[in-house]
């Protein structure tokens, strides 16, 4: 034995986002990671976590791989099926929602997010999803925590279309726009970061073990801000990866 | 004498105006009222405005006929099947107008529909860029709260002419029942001025009358009951049938080109007379392989 665990890229994703979710909180979900981080979360350090789907769909615990959200496979044994009004609007809304997940086709140096289009020569040229609840999401949960590939086009400088709102330009424009909360993470497969206090510019906490800092500012386009020497994210532990493996997704649907 | 709002669905169909609002009850591959879709595209109903919460092939369908003015929505997607296409390929073309918001912000609208009141107020869209366009078009309003001051949005209610639902069970009234979670769909139905529904089980009143807690939407927003098996096929109708993923992924690629879209539309559309026809072309055993195991409802 090395003592040397291997894992892949997307567990690594998982296993640092599921670290981020408290015992008790409520959180917002998508289909794929953020829900295999909400249940190794669940089997680990957060048995009373709750889970909803933005579709209407309460605590549900699946058993076979969904398409998306839409897909009944995963509102297999929910606790409760219901409505946009009670996830989006009394839960979400109503301040009851702690965490939110996020991906998206960009998210730039303030934490905006672009699922709607990419553009070329200010033109939009290609459409993605648009917002569904993410606009709802990342104006409303209490934290949200971002999810994506680590890629130079998936990081600009600026967002070509702000569908879901972060710290818009930065600063204290995103209280002055009217909103609270924002987003707190950005978990990807190179590193995790988190935003600055004042200024709300992305910034390094911690890449994942073997990345080199350089890289991540490689993949990265716009400066990252960096506090001193960057840290690295602690591997997922032999329990977590055997929870990943054999409970959370075992037959490597999402993970493989 | 109670009326009897049990109607096919040609005549339906036949009575929506050229130009109407039509609310539509799908969310991606699930729920999508695709045999009134089919219909529409037939008697070729068009100039229209779709409205709802998160698009499906439903409104993919209509927009790539090219029967819609407008749509009203938060974007969609046909899960990993694929994306909207036709819809993303006229929205980047400028051939329909699109008011994009967020899911929310739909449901609210439909909700103040409903309450009939004129406008309701939200915290989401602010900081989104889905805002401007949307006070620009007269559709919300960014305001102050009266009475803590805050800034927040008015967000104009929406009364469709028609919303259209597939629904598990109705009787003959209009009282459905319908299972799983329901998104938008029932905000739609108590705020539109007329509210179909594609029932894929027409049961006695009595079966209502005997569970009244289990009535999910009452006929008295209801008018026309439409009883159609695998209505929302190949979209899901949860505990009665599974989404076919063979079918969505094989339209969603034919949908990519002009050609390929008028292919499908050929193939399941135009070139079958009605909804048993297209059934028929899907073929009986596929169909009995798609129904729903009673325990999971897929």
């Amino acid at each position: 034995m090395s003592g040397r665990q291997e894992y892949s890229p997307s567990e690594m994703m998982v296993v640092a986002a599921s670290r981020l979710l408290r015992d008790g909180e409520t959180v917002l979900v998508g289909l794929g990671l953020p829900q295999l981080a909400c249940l190794l979360a669940k089997a680990t350090h957060a048995p009373r976590l709750r889970m909803v789907l933005e579709i209407g769909v309460l605590e549900p615990e699946p058993v076979d791989p969904a398409i998306g959200i839409a897909d009944p496979r995963l509102w297999y044994r929910a606790t409760c099926h219901t409505s946009f009004t009670e996830t989006l609007g009394i839960l979400l809304q109503g301040g009851r929602i702690d965490v939110g997940f996020l991906g998206g086709a960009q998210v730039d140096r303030f934490g905006n997010i672009n699922s709607t289009h990419v553009c070329e020569n200010g033109r939009p040229v290609r459409r993605f999803r648009g917002s569904g609840g993410a606009c709802d999401i990342a104006a409303l949960a209490g934290r949200v925590i971002i999810i994506t590939p680590h890629e130079r086009r998936r990081f600009p400088e600026r967002v070509d279309f702000c569908t879901s709102p972060g710290f818009l330009q930065g600063g204290r424009s995103r209280e002055a726009a009217g909103l609270r909360g924002g987003p707190v993470h950005v978990i990807t497969d190179l590193a995790v970061m988190g935003f600055d206090a004042e200024t709300r510019e992305m910034r390094l906490v911690s890449v994942h073990p073997g990345v080199d800092p350089a890289a991540v500012q490689e993949a990265t386009g716009f400066p990252l801000a960096w506090a001193g020497e960057a840290r690295t994210t602690p591997p997922p532990a032999p329990e977590e990866l055997e929870i990943l493996r054999n409970r959370v997704d075992p037959h490597g649907w999402y993970l493989r | 004498m109670i009326q009897d709002k049990v109607r096919g669905l040609q005549e339906v169909v036949a009575s929506i105006p050229e130009g109407a609002h039509v609310a539509l009850g799908g969310f991606a591959v699930s729920g999508c009222p695709i045999a009134f879709v089919h219909e529409m595209i037939r008697q070729r109903r068009g100039r229209l405005t779709l409205s709802q919460a998160v698009g499906g092939m439903d409104t993919d369908l209509l927009v790539g006929a090219g029967l819609v003015e407008t749509l009203i929505f938060g974007g969609g997607s046909l899960d990993r099947a694929g994306l909207l296409n036709q819809v993303n390929e006229a929205i980047l073309r400028g051939t329909i107008r699109v008011l994009e918001q967020s899911s929310l912000a739909i449901t609210l609208r439909y909700h103040a529909g409903a309450l009939g009141i004129p406008y309701i107020p939200t915290r989401t869209l602010l900081g989104s860029e889905m805002l401007e366009p949307l006070v620009e078009a007269g559709e919300v309003e960014v305001a102050e709260d009266p009475f803590e001051g805050q800034r927040i949005v008015r967000l104009r209610a929406l009364q469709p002419d028609v919303a259209v639902l597939v629904v598990q069970m109705a009787d003959r009234q209009g009282n459905c029942r319908i299972l799983g979670p329901t998104w938008d769909n029932l905000e739609k139905a108590r705020a539109a001025r007329r509210t179909v529904v594609l029932a894929e089980e027409l049961v006695d009143e009595e079966e209502f009358r005997k569970a009244p807690e289990g009535t999910t939407l009452s006929g008295l927003y209801v008018d026309a009951v439409v009883p159609l098996r695998f209505s929302a096929y190949p979209t899901a109708c949860y505990r009665k049938y599974d989404y076919d993923f063979d079918h969505l992924r094989r339209y969603a690629t034919l949908a990519q080109t002009e050609e390929g879209f008028t292919q499908y539309l050929e193939e399941y559309v135009l070139g079958t007379s009605d909804h048993e026809g297209y059934l028929c072309r899907i073929g009986e055993e596929r169909l009995r392989d798609l129904r729903a195991d009673p325990e999971r409802g897929y």
